[in-house]
This record gives C-alpha cells, sequence and structure tokens, in this order.
C-alpha cells in the first residue's frame, strides 16, 4: 500500500524531470535561445560596445543610457547573461547528442550498407558544441601581454616571464608612400636565458617559447630634454598620448599629442601629413600644470619650449612598435572542432540527403 | 598604384558590358514570363551566360592589372558578388531546367553590379593585413555562398508569387515541390559556403590579429545569417519546414546577407571597413 502510495509521487517527480530534461534538449529550446542571441548579436553591433558610462548616458540620454548600462548591453558578449546563453546552448547541444547517440548507432548498424550521411547531423551538432567550448576554453586560458618600445629597447614581457628585444623595426613604402608592410625583428630571452630571434610583421607571427608574437601597431615616439634654469634634469622617451614631467615638479607635466612627420595645415587651421617621411616634422604637445590645460601648440624637432623655469625639448622623433605575445592551448581544439563541423555539414547535406530521404519517404505513402 | 591602362580599358569595358547583358537578360526573362514562345527563354539565357562570361573576363583584367585577387574593396566584392550569384543561377537553372527563375534572380544579379558601377573603381594597393593568402579562400566562400543565398531568394519570390502569376509564366514554374527542393538545395549550399568563409576568415583573423573572433560588426552580422540559416535547415530537416514559410525564411536570410555585406559597410564600423 505504501508502496503504492509513493509510486504515483516518483512518477510526478520522474515526469517533471523528463519534461525538463526534454524540454531542454529539445528543438524548441535550441531556437528560443537562438532568437536571444540573434536579438542580443544586433544589440551588440548597433550599440558601441565598450565606451565609459557618461558615453551612453550623453549619446543615448539618462533613461535608454541607464537601461543599457543596466541590462549590461555596453559590453554584450562578455556580460553574465550572453555567457549564460552560450552555456544553455551548450547544455541544449549536449542533452540533444547524448539521447540521439543510440539510435545514430542503431541506424548505422542495422543498415546492411555503412552510410557515413547517417553521422552528418550529430557531427554537426558535437562540431558546433566543440567550437563553442574551445571558444570559451580559450577565452580563460589564453594568455596575452603587450610590449612597445623602440629598435634596441629591452623589456619584460608582462608575466609570462619572458623578455623582449626589439633589434629592428621598419616600415617599408611602395613608391606612392602606402604601407606595404611593418616588420619588427624580435628576440626573445626566456627566464633560463634562451633566446629566439626572428622577425613579425602583418600576417605573419613570429613563434617563440609557446607564444605567437604579433606586429599589432606602430606610432612615433620623441627624445624629451627637460632643463631647469638651463640645467639638464631629465631626458625621457615618450610615445604619442603619453606625458614627461620634471621629477621634483611633477605638477608640471608635457603631453604628447600627436606627430606629424610631414606637417600641412588646411585653409580651417586642421593638421595633417602630405607623407610619411620627415619632411615638415613637427609635434602636437600640451603643457598642463595640476592637471590643468595651459597651452597647446606645435613645434619642431629641437625646438625649446619654454614654462616658467622650464624647458622642454622635443628632439629625434622615431618610429615605436607594439608588439602583442598571444598563447592560445585550445587552438588546436577550435581548428578540430570546425573541420568536425564541416564534415558534419557535408555529410548532412551532400552524402545523405536528407531531402532526398523525406522524398521517398513521401513516395512509399503515396504508394502504399 | 600604376596600373595598366589597356587592362583597366578590357576591364572597364568588359564591365560596362556585363551590365548591359544582365539588363538585356532580365528583359528577356520579363518578355518571356509574358509571352507564349520559349525563344525569349532561351535568349534570356544566352545573354545572361554572355553577361557572365564578359563579367568573368573583367574580374579576370583586373586580377591581373591589380596582381592579386580582385575582392577587396566595396566595387570587387559587389562584381565579385554578382558573378557569384550568375554563377549559382546558371548551375541550378542547368540542373533543375528552370528557366523563368531568371525572371526573378537576374534582376538581383543586375541590382549588385548596379551598386558596384557607382563604387569607386580605383585600383588601390592592399594594406598589410590584407595580404594574406586566406584572402582568397575567405572571400571565394563568401561569394558562393552569397551566390547560393541569392538563388535561393529568387526562387522562394516565385514561391510566394506563384500564386499571384498567370498565363505562360504561370505554366512555367515548376511545381511548388519542385520550388521548395530548389530553396533547400540553394540555402545548403550556401550555409556550407558560408560557414567555410566564417572558419577561414576567423583562421586568417588568427594569424593576423591572435584572435579568431573579434565581435566585429561584419563577424557578428555573420553570424546572426549563420543562425537564421540554421534555424531554416533545422526546422527543415526535423521538422518539415516547407512550402510558404520556407520561402518566407529564405527571404529574411537573404535580407541578413544583404545588410551583411551592405549595410554593415555603409552604417557600422569596424575591423572589415578597409576604406
Amino acid at each position: 500500500m505504501e508502496n503504492q502510495t509513493r509510486q504515483p509521487q516518483n512518477n510526478s517527480v520522474n515526469g517533471t524531470a523528463g519534461k525538463l530534461l526534454r524540454f531542454l534538449r529539445g528543438m524548441p529550446f535550441s531556437f528560443i535561445l537562438l532568437f536571444i542571441i540573434i536579438a542580443a548579436c544586433v544589440l551588440g553591433s548597433v550599440i558601441p560596445q565598450g565606451g565609459g558610462e557618461s558615453m551612453y548616458t550623453q549619446q543615448y540620454g539618462a533613461a535608454t543610457g541607464g537601461v543599457i548600462l543596466f541590462l549590461q548591453l555596453d559590453r554584450v558578449f562578455t556580460c553574465w547573461w550572453f555567457i549564460a546563453l552560450a552555456a544553455l546552448l551548450c547544455l541544449n547541444l549536449i542533452l540533444c547528442s547524448v539521447s540521439r547517440f543510440p539510435a545514430v548507432c542503431r541506424a548505422w548498424k542495422s543498415g546492411g550498407k555503412r552510410e557515413f550521411g547517417l553521422w552528418g547531423s550529430w557531427l554537426t551538432h558535437l562540431g558546433l558544441l566543440l567550437l563553442i567550448v574551445g571558444f570559451a576554453a580559450g577565452q580563460m586560458l589564453s594568455r596575452e601581454a603587450v610590449a612597445y618600445g623602440i629598435p634596441g629597447s629591452t623589456q619584460p614581457l608582462g608575466d609570462t616571464g619572458l623578455m623582449l628585444t626589439i633589434d629592428a623595426f621598419d616600415v617599408s613604402l611602395r613608391a606612392d608612400d602606402t604601407v606595404e608592410q611593418y616588420t619588427a625583428a624580435l628576440t626573445v630571452t626566456n627566464a633560463s636565458g634562451e633566446t629566439r630571434t626572428g622577425t613579425a610583421s602583418v600576417n605573419h607571427p613570429f613563434d617563440a617559447f609557446g607564444y605567437s608574437f604579433y606586429q599589432d601597431s606602430m606610432g612615433w615616439a620623441t627624445w624629451v630634454d627637460i632643463r631647469e634654469g638651463g640645467e639638464l634634469v631629465k631626458t625621457d622617451l615618450i610615445c604619442t598620448g603619453e606625458y614627461t614631467y620634471p621629477d621634483d615638479f611633477p605638477s608640471l607635466a608635457l603631453l604628447f599629442n600627436k606627430f606629424y612627420p610631414d606637417l600641412v595645415q588646411g585653409e580651417d587651421g586642421s593638421l595633417a601629413t602630405a607623407s610619411p617621411h620627415l619632411n615638415n616634422p613637427h609635434s602636437l604637445y600640451s603643457i598642463y600644470f595640476n592637471g590643468n590645460l595651459m597651452a597647446m601648440n606645435l613645434a619642431r624637432p629641437g625646438q625649446p619650449i619654454t614654462v616658467h623655469d622650464y624647458e622642454f625639448t622635443m628632439y629625434d622623433p622615431v618610429e615605436y612598435t607594439l608588439i602583442v605575445a598571444k598563447s592560445d592551448p585550445t587552438a588546436w581544439l577550435v581548428g578540430a572542432a570546425s573541420a568536425i563541423l564541416l564534415a558534419g555539414l557535408f555529410l548532412s547535406f551532400y552524402v545523405r540527403p536528407w531531402e532526398q530521404n523525406r522524398r521517398k519517404q513521401h513516395a512509399d505513402q503515396s504508394d502504399s | 598604384m600604376q596600373t595598366n591602362p589597356i587592362l583597366s580599358s578590357v576591364e572597364s569595358v568588359a564591365f560596362m558590358a556585363a551590365l548591359v547583358a544582365y539588363l538585356i537578360a532580365a528583359a528577356f526573362y520579363f518578355i518571356y514570363g509574358a509571352a507564349k514562345k520559349d525563344r525569349f527563354g532561351r535568349a534570356a539565357w544566352l545573354m545572361l551566360l554572355m553577361g557572365f562570361l564578359v563579367h568573368t573576363a573583367s574580374i579576370v583584367a583586373r586580377g591581373i592589372n591589380a596582381g592579386r585577387l580582385p575582392m577587396t574593396n566595396q566595387y570587387e566584392f559587389a562584381s565579385a558578388f554578382a558573378w557569384g550569384i550568375a554563377l549559382c543561377f546558371l548551375i541550378f537553372v542547368k540542373k533543375f531546367r528552370f528557366d523563368v527563375l531568371g525572371m526573378f534572380v537576374s534582376p538581383i544579379i543586375f541590382l549588385v553590379i548596379g551598386y558596384a558601377s557607382m563604387q569607386s573603381k580605383e585600383i588601390h594597393a592592399l594594406m598589410p593585413a590584407l595580404q594574406s593568402s586566406w584572402l582568397g579562400f575567405h572571400v571565394s566562400m563568401a561569394i558562393i555562398g552569397y551566390g547560393g543565398f541569392g538563388v535561393a531568394f529568387g526562387v522562394a519570390m516565385v514561391y510566394l508569387l506563384k500564386n499571384r502569376l498567370h498565363g505562360p509564366l504561370a505554366q512555367r514554374i515548376p511545381a511548388e515541390e519542385t520550388l521548395d527542393l530548389i530553396i533547400y538545395r540553394a540555402v545548403a549550399l550556401g550555409f556550407l559556403f558560408l560557414t567555410m568563409c566564417m572558419i577561414t576568415g576567423a583562421i586568417w583573423a588568427k594569424r593576423a590579429w591572435g584572435s579568431y573572433w573579434s565581435w566585429d560588426p561584419k563577424e557578428t552580422w555573420s553570424l546572426i545569417t549563420w543562425i537564421i540559416y540554421a534555424i531554416f535547415l533545422h526546422m527543415r530537416l526535423r521538422r518539415g519546414l516547407a512550402g510558404k514559410r520556407a520561402a518566407i525564411f529564405a527571404a529574411v536570410g537573404f535580407l541578413c546577407v544583404i545588410f551583411t555585406y551592405v549595410g554593415v559597410n555603409t552604417l557600422l564600423s569596424g575591423l572589415h571597413s578597409y576604406k
């Protein structure tokens, strides 16, 4: 009797769990997820990503900006709910693949002729699952470090334990002054003192010690001498966007805004460079005192800028390179997943066209 | 960039010839749809084939002149996009003997090549990021994929307008099952190539920037397009999606393709905005 009374309860639990399981592995659930992901992708492509809070309130107004920030639409692709959607899609793919595996195996074994196409859909799901997992694992496990400097400079590469020396940096130009290639000659030294040398150019990273070194971008740097009462107190190398200041008077700072190798000035006062060659070099700089902008102007290399007792002189402009080092232990998984996905699609569409089966079924039904 | 003026002329003349041929083909297809005689259909097909051949010559001449695959700016990609739709159309018409499809696909080809004709035709040397052997694979896959989706869109239009068409045109339209099958086949082809396009793009991005995927608007919209067609194929293969709903799905998918190509390049900025 007790058993009889308990049985319906168990059935009810199993029934609910079963229903939930069926829902989680079912196509309606995957479609719901995919439509939400589509909506998220549309919003993520239309709303600028990664801006500051003030940007959204200024651009969209306080109310809309507030909604964007509250829903994390300013960083759609890295926010918790988008990751949760991807995780649920993975769960859906896992449950669907596991539940269909026995049926595919039975069909594979039962037929007289082995039909590889039977695996098409299953492999497609597996490939997609591995692709999402591989991408997510790559985001978590990959390491990245950035270094920038002028030729001859050596610096530690983040927390990788490696030292990077930029031996040379070349910007090769075509006859029409367009850039053909950026190439950096690099030496990488590990903690044991082993070294690897090579070149990194765009589309051709340099591999060493498990990292790939990418020629990411470049810019201009300049040397700056700071004198106080005519006496040299500091020599510094700064890149565009960087400050320098007298060590004993840090409230006075010079910001290196931009460099024009071949300055031309438009009628409206706009500044541009006519060529990448140092024909008419000028630096745009700003002077700050206690964080307030005091002056902004142009200076030729070697032209002193006097502020009270201090004199700043920018000279010897030089191109610097920015190198990004990345290691991704999951690259093989993403590659394998892509191959599985493509194989699955090919088998689904061309080795065992489902459409033919459907038509055959229709024909059989019509005959019977 | 210095170019060969003879090749530039060949490219320009062949391109204009293709544009005109596609327009005449579209006109012939419309006459074919209204007239009882089949010869207009044959003339339209021949004109479209001629257009395709001179279009190919134009692309080859530009490729030789530029010293690279001509698929890197709005003009070149639009021209190649139209070429891809024409290629897929010729294959599908040959395979399914469905001439009247040209009435719906040839205007799309003309519109896309017309869009190309409005873009700057100047040949520029490639920026370093585009100097990769992956460029050819990536863009070729996109062209064939988009071509497949374009054909699916044309057939979907035929399907959706079928009941409103009368006279000789209505008689020449294949049975709904055949239209349905062509839509599926064209979408399957497009989907396979779009997947390859995205994978080759990811490999290239890894080589150039160190990451497969950056959620750049072009990538994001390619993913949206991919998901829409994935849902279409899923519903078709598992739930028997067919008929009008399938045709609407294929049409919506192609609108996404168009936005991914034109809308993203003009309205949104990102890594793919090579200006």
